[in-house]
């Protein structure tokens, strides 16, 4: 099963205060045991909302609206997409996050990720071929990089 | 530079009501678009909250909430992950997408390692670079 873990925004990542090199230590630390677990499949940080832009649709219409956002405990702040056998097993890797993270005190969104498996007829065996396709190449092009 | 552009979640989304074959095939339209313009690096579909969880850390406390959680727009739906030249370039990509109802979608940028400072050491650098090599090996 995939899953999202999400960590969420505060006060102190919507005003771009950067990570202590203690917690670049302990997060780069509990990534690498995620990986030789082979739980980890992939993780990164975002910027704060002051660089990012929400764009609303009515009726199909686009309208942007730039940031930054008020609302800090609506926003993310980083993910990782986890593999695991259980949610169970999410929820454990979870507790392990780093615990000095927003002083000790942060929270953590886990999320299970729709498969393939997830879905029924409406997911018809040509949308189900298509899908692969643009994955693999979607994935040729992130390995590629910059 | 990357955006991550996220689909918040609606009534829908919520209650696991799977999108129409019109609305799955003109995201596919539009999916392979991205891809072939090199932007799509990856996507995903969550599903609702009600089979999610939330973390709560306070201090040495460690505390579980099962899902489904309320407020419907603070959640996430879904994401793309898309490699642009500027954020200009990020939002004129996600205009074109087959949104047809009250959908919000937010743009964010991704931290990449020229955008920490010292703090981020040449050796953890060298770390952070070994074990994204290793996901990619391994995946």
């Amino acid at each position: 099963m995939k899953f999202m873990i999400i960590r969420k925004a505060d006060l102190d990542t919507e005003a771009g205060m950067m990570p202590t090199e203690q917690l670049v230590t302990d997060m780069l630390k509990y990534n690498e045991e995620m990986i030789k677990a082979g739980v980890m499949l992939d993780g990164m940080g975002l910027q704060p909302s002051v660089k990012g832009a929400r764009v609303k649709f009515t009726n199909g219409k686009p309208a942007v609206i730039d940031g930054p956002f008020a609302e800090a405990k609506e926003l993310i702040a980083g993910f990782s997409l986890v593999q695991v056998k259980s949610r169970e097993e999410a929820i454990e890797w979870v507790k392990r996050w780093p615990a000095i993270d927003g002083g000790g005190n942060v929270e953590i969104e886990i999320r299970q990720v729709y498969e393939a498996e997830d879905f029924g007829a409406e997911f018809t065996p040509e949308m189900r071929k298509h899908e692969e396709w643009l994955r693999e190449a979607a994935e040729k092009r992130a390995s590629a990089g910059n | 530079m990357r955006f991550m552009v996220i689909v918040k979640a609606n009534k829908d989304t919520e209650a696991g009501v799977m999108p129409s074959e019109q609305m799955l095939t003109e995201m596919g339209k539009y999916n392979e678009e991205l891809v072939k313009a090199g932007v799509m690096l990856a996507g995903e579909g969550l599903q609702a909250s009600s089979k999610g969880a939330r973390v709560r850390f306070s201090g040495k406390k460690r505390t579980v909430i099962d899902g489904p959680f309320s407020e419907t727009k603070e959640l996430v739906a879904g994401y793309w992950l898309w490699q642009v030249r500027s954020k200009d370039e990020a939002i004129e990509w996600l205009k074109r997408a087959p949104f047809t109802d009250d959908e919000e979608v937010e743009l964010r940028q991704v931290f990449e390692m020229e955008d920490f400072g010292a703090e981020f050491t040449p050796e953890l650098r060298e770390q952070e670079k070994r074990l994204m090599d290793e996901i990619k090996k391994k995946n």
